[in-house]
C-alpha cells in the first residue's frame, strides 16, 4: 500500500525518528489512584492507560460467582479525547467489548483465582490517550495494576506489537504505522518466553509472520525489565516510608531469578 | 442460568482418551470434521455444516450512492446473529452479547473485510454516483462446537458463489441486465481464506513428570486438536484460531489468551493450517465448480 | 408394557380409549364438553399404545426435554449445594432437583455423603409435582439399600433422545446385550436422556457412545444389523 508518509527512510529511520528495533519511551507510575486496591498509568510513547483493579471482593451479582475460583471482571472505555478525532465509543462498541474480552481470557490462567473461591476481581481499563499499540498497552497495564494490588500471579505478561514493512521488521508501531502496514501483537511469560496471546489482523505470509513472532518474543523482556524495575522502585518507596528500607535493600539482589533479564 | 458445566466423569474420560490419542467422535487429533455445502436456489445462498454445527449465509447486492470519502470503493457489510436456538443450555441469550458472539462477530469482520477478500474497487460501477453494496447475513443455527469455522466457511462460501446481475455503462446512464438477458458475474475475489480452530489440552501426567526432571523451566508441550467439538470447546484450556488461504498467507491469527504456548507449538499449529487451507480451496473450488454446471441450463442463457 | 396395536397420532385427535377404569399416560387428555359425554384426544405427536387389558393408554413420542415423574431413575449432575446439607442437582428438566444428604443408604446426621459439585449421581425421582422442584433420592425407598443408585465414578456421560433412553431399558432392545457380549461393561440408564457407561477400556467406553448415538433414533436411527456392521467398523 502507497502512503504519503514513508514508514522507514534510506537510513533507516522511522517516521518518529525511531531504529526499526527500537522501542518508545515507556514511563509507569504506580502511585495510588482513587479507591482501587492498585492501580498503573503506562506510557508507551503517546499512548497512555490507566488500570485500576478492585478486589478480589464479594461479586455485585451473586449469579457471576463461580464457586472454585475467582470470577475476573474487565470493563474498558476509551476516552472521547483520546484520539486526534474527538469521538464518543459507546460501551457496547465491538472492538472495545473485544478488547475486554481479550483481556480477561489473557489474565485468567495467571491470576491465580482458585484461591479466592465466590469473588470477583474488577479490572477497569481506562485509555487516555491512543497512538497505536492499543492492546499492548491494556495488557502492560493491566500486569502492573495486578501486581500493585498485590493479586497472587504465576507471571509477568508482557505485551509488544510487532510489524512488518515490505522485508522489514520493526516494533513498537505508532497509528500512522499500524494503519500502513500488517502488525502483530504478542503477550509473552518472561519466566518461560511462552506465550498467552497472538493477535494478527492483516494478511502477512507465513514466512515473515514467524519472524515479527519471535522478534516480539524477544522485546517482551525488554519490557518485562522496565516493568519489574517500575514495581521494584514502588515497592522499595512503600518500604522506605514503612521505615525499614535495610532489609529490602539487602534482599533484593537475592532476588537471582529476576535478575536474569 | 449459566449454562451446567460438563460433569467430572466427561472431564477425566475426555482427557483420558487424548492422552492415549483418541477422540471421542474417532476422528485423529488434527482431523476436522468434513463440512457439507448445500447451495440454494439463489446464487450467494449457502447452508454449511459440520457435522451438527450449522450455519447459514446469504449474500445480497444492492445499488447505492458511495461514501463521499471513497467514491470508487463498493461497500460489504456482515450481519451476524447467533439464534438462541444455536445451544440448547441458553449460552447465547438475545440480550448482551457473550464472550463467543464478540469473537465470532469481530472475526469474520477481521477474515472477510479486513483481509481484502473481496475487490471493492471492482464494486464501482459509475465514479462516485453508483456502487455496490454487498450485505452478507450469516445466520448461526446449531453449535455443536466449532462454529467460528463454520461461520468464515460459509461466509466465504456464500461471497465465492454468490454472481450479481451484468451492468452496462454508457457515459453516465447505467443498465443492468436481468440475470435471463445476460449472464450474471461473479464478484472478483483475491483471495480465499479458511479459518481453522485448534484447542489444546494439558499433556498426560506422566509426560509432565518425565520433563521435569530434564529441565525444570520447561513445561512439556500442550496437545492440540484441530476442529474442537462442543464438549472439547468447553472443557480445553486455551484455543487457537487461524485464518490464511492457499496462498500462503496468514489473514488473521488470534490466540486470545488461555494457556500459555511456546512459539514452537504456535508455528507448528500454522503448518496444519497451511496444509489445511490448500486442500480446503481445492475442496470448495470442486463443490463451486460442480454447483455451476448444474446450473448451466438454468441461468446462462448466453 | 405390552402394546397389541399402535398407530400414529397427531395433537387434538380422538382416540378410542374406553374402559371402566381408564388410566390415561403422557399425551393424552380427557375433554368434557357439552354435546358429547366425554372423549380422549391426544395433545402429542407420537404412537398410541395401550396395555393388553385396554385400561392404560399413553402416546409414545421422542423428545429431547425431561419431564421429572415420581419413581423414574435418572442421571444427574451436582450443580451445587443446597441449604445445609443438600445438593442442587441437574437432571436436564426444567428446574434444579434437590438430592436431601441424607437420602444415602447408611447416611446418617453424623455420616454424610460427600459430594462434588460437578459429579454424577444415578437417583430416583421421589417427588415430582408441577409446582414444587423435584427430589431425588439414592435408595430404595422401603429397604432403605442403595439399590444401584449413588455417585457415579470413572466412566463417561452420554446424552441421547428421552426415547433411547426408554429403549435402552427395555430388555429386548438389541443394543446393550449385543455390546455386552462383545465386552464386559457398567451402564445406569436414565429415563431423562443421559446414560452412563464405563467399561476396562477407552476404546471400548468411545465404541459405546459411538454406538448409542448411532442407534439414537434422533440420531443415526439404526437397526440392529446397520449398527452391528457399524460396529465392526470401529477400532477396537
Amino acid at each position: 500500500m502507497a502512503s504519503r508518509i514513508e514508514i522507514l527512510n534510506d537510513g533507516g529511520y522511522r517516521s518518529d525518528g525511531r531504529r526499526q528495533y527500537e522501542l518508545r519511551d515507556i514511563t509507569i507510575d504506580l502511585s495510588q489512584q482513587g479507591q482501587a486496591d492498585g492501580s498503573a498509568i503506562i506510557t508507551h510513547g503517546l499512548t497512555q492507560v490507566l488500570v485500576s483493579v478492585f478486589g478480589p471482593r464479594e461479586a455485585k451479582q451473586r449469579r457471576e460467582t463461580i464457586h472454585d475460583r475467582a470470577n475476573i471482571n474487565v470493563e474498558v472505555a476509551v476516552a472521547a479525547f483520546s484520539t486526534g478525532e474527538r469521538r464518543k465509543r459507546s460501551r457496547g462498541d465491538k472492538r472495545i467489548l473485544e478488547i475486554a474480552a481479550i483481556i480477561k481470557s489473557t489474565f485468567e490462567p495467571v491470576i491465580q483465582t482458585s484461591i479466592y473461591p465466590r469473588s470477583q476481581i474488577d479490572i477497569f481499563v481506562q485509555v487516555l490517550q491512543q497512538d497505536g499499540g492499543l492492546l499492548q498497552a491494556c495488557i502492560n497495564g493491566t500486569t502492573l495494576a495486578l501486581a500493585n494490588a498485590g493479586i497472587p500471579l504465576l507471571d509477568f505478561v508482557c505485551a509488544v506489537t510487532g510489524g512488518v514493512h515490505s522485508t522489514s521488521p520493526m516494533l513498537d508501531l505508532t497509528t500512522l504505522e499500524e494503519n500502513d502496514i500488517p502488525h502483530a501483537t504478542v503477550a509473552m511469560m518472561p519466566r518461560t518466553g511462552k506465550v498467552t496471546l497472538v493477535t494478527m489482523e492483516t494478511r502477512l505470509h507465513v514466512d515473515r509472520f514467524e519472524e515479527i513472532f519471535r522478534l516480539a518474543i524477544d522485546a517482551g523482556k525488554v519490557i518485562h525489565r522496565e516493568m519489574k524495575i517500575a514495581v521494584k522502585g514502588r515497592t522499595e518507596a512503600l518500604v522506605t516510608a514503612m521505615g525499614s528500607a535495610s532489609k529490602v535493600a539487602s534482599g533484593g539482589d537475592n532476588d537471582e531469578l529476576m535478575q536474569d533479564y | 442460568m449459566r449454562p451446567p458445566s460438563p460433569s467430572l466423569p466427561e472431564r477425566e474420560f475426555l482427557l483420558q482418551a487424548l492422552h492415549q490419542s483418541l477422540r471421542l467422535d474417532g476422528r485423529a487429533m488434527l482431523e476436522a470434521r468434513t463440512p457439507t455445502l448445500t447451495f440454494g436456489p439463489e446464487m450467494g445462498w449457502v447452508d454449511c455444516q459440520m457435522g451438527k454445527t450449522r450455519v447459514l449465509a446469504h449474500t445480497t447486492a444492492t445499488m447505492v450512492k458511495p461514501q463521499p470519502e471513497r467514491p470508487l470503493e463498493g461497500t460489504i457489510t456482515i450481519h451476524s446473529e447467533i439464534s438462541p436456538m444455536a445451544s440448547s443450555a441458553g449460552e447465547y441469550d438475545s440480550g448482551r452479547p457473550s464472550d463467543e458472539e464478540i469473537t465470532i462477530t469481530r472475526m469474520l469482520d477481521k477474515v472477510v473485510r479486513r483481509s481484502d477478500a473481496v475487490d471493492k474497487e471492482s464494486l464501482c460501477i459509475l465514479a462516485g454516483e453508483r456502487v455496490w453494496a454487498l450485505r452478507l447475513t450469516i445466520h448461526c443455527l446449531a453449535d455443536s462446537g466449532n462454529l467460528l469455522d463454520c461461520a468464515c466457511l460459509a461466509a466465504i462460501v456464500s461471497l465465492r458463489h454468490f454472481r450479481r446481475p451484468d451492468v452496462e455503462v454508457i457515459g453516465s446512464d447505467v443498465t443492468v441486465h436481468a440475470p435471463t438477458e445476460r449472464a450474471p458475474v461473479p464478484l472478483s475475489i483475491h483471495h480465499t481464506p479458511f479459518c481453522n480452530t485448534f484447542a489444546f489440552f494439558p499433556p498426560s501426567p506422566s509426560s509432565i513428570a518425565a520433563q521435569d526432571s530434564q529441565d525444570p523451566l520447561s513445561s512439556p508441550l500442550q496437545i492440540p486438536i484441530l476442529d474442537p467439538s462442543h464438549l472439547e470447546q468447553r472443557l480445553c484450556t486455551g484455543t487457537l484460531s487461524i485464518a490464511l488461504n492457499a496462498q500462503r498467507e496468514i489473514c488473521v491469527l488470534q490466540k486470545l489468551g488461555g494457556v500459555p504456548l511456546g512459539a514452537e507449538e504456535v508455528l507448528l499449529a500454522v503448518e496444519v493450517a497451511v496444509r489445511r487451507a490448500k486442500e480446503m480451496n481445492e475442496w470448495v473450488d470442486g463443490r463451486l465448480r460442480e454447483d455451476w454446471e448444474g446450473r448451466k441450463g438454468s441461468v446462462e442463457v448466453r | 408394557m405390552s402394546s397389541s396395536s399402535s398407530y400414529i397420532v397427531l395433537p387434538g385427535e380422538t382416540v378410542p380409549a374406553q374402559h371402566v377404569n381408564l388410566k390415561l399416560g403422557p399425551g393424552l387428555l380427557q375433554v368434557i364438553s357439552e354435546i358429547s359425554e366425554s372423549s380422549i384426544i391426544s395433545t402429542r405427536a407420537g404412537t398410541v399404545n395401550h396395555s393388553a387389558n385396554k385400561s392404560k393408554w399413553w402416546v409414545e413420542s421422542n423428545s429431547k426435554r425431561y419431564i421429572p415423574a415420581a419413581q423414574e431413575s435418572v442421571v444427574g449432575i451436582v450443580a451445587g449445594k443446597s441449604g445445609l446439607d443438600g445438593w442442587r442437582v441437574d437432571i436436564g428438566s426444567a428446574h434444579f432437583a434437590i438430592l436431601d444428604g441424607l437420602a444415602f443408604e447408611g447416611a446418617s446426621k453424623r455420616n454424610k455423603a460427600n459430594l462434588k459439585v460437578n459429579s454424577l449421581v444415578y437417583a430416583r425421582v421421589s417427588l415430582a409435582h408441577k409446582d414444587m422442584e423435584p427430589e431425588l433420592e439414592c435408595f430404595d425407598a422401603q429397604t432403605r439399600k442403595s439399590a444401584g443408585f449413588g455417585e457415579l465414578k470413572g466412566g463417561f456421560l452420554v446424552r441421547c433422545s428421552l426415547q433411547m433412553c426408554r429403549q435402552l431399558l427395555d430388555p429386548k432392545h438389541f443394543l446393550l446385550p449385543f455390546l455386552g457380549s462383545r465386552f464386559p461393561l457398567e451402564v445406569a440408564v436414565g429415563t431423562n436422556g443421559r446414560v452412563w457407561i464405563s467399561s476396562k477400556e477407552v476404546k471400548q467406553t468411545i465404541a459405546m457412545t459411538r454406538c448409542i448415538e448411532a442407534a439414537d433414533p434422533a440420531g443415526g436411527a439404526m437397526d440392529e444389523r446397520a449398527l452391528k456392521s457399524f460396529f465392526n467398523t470401529l477400532d477396537l
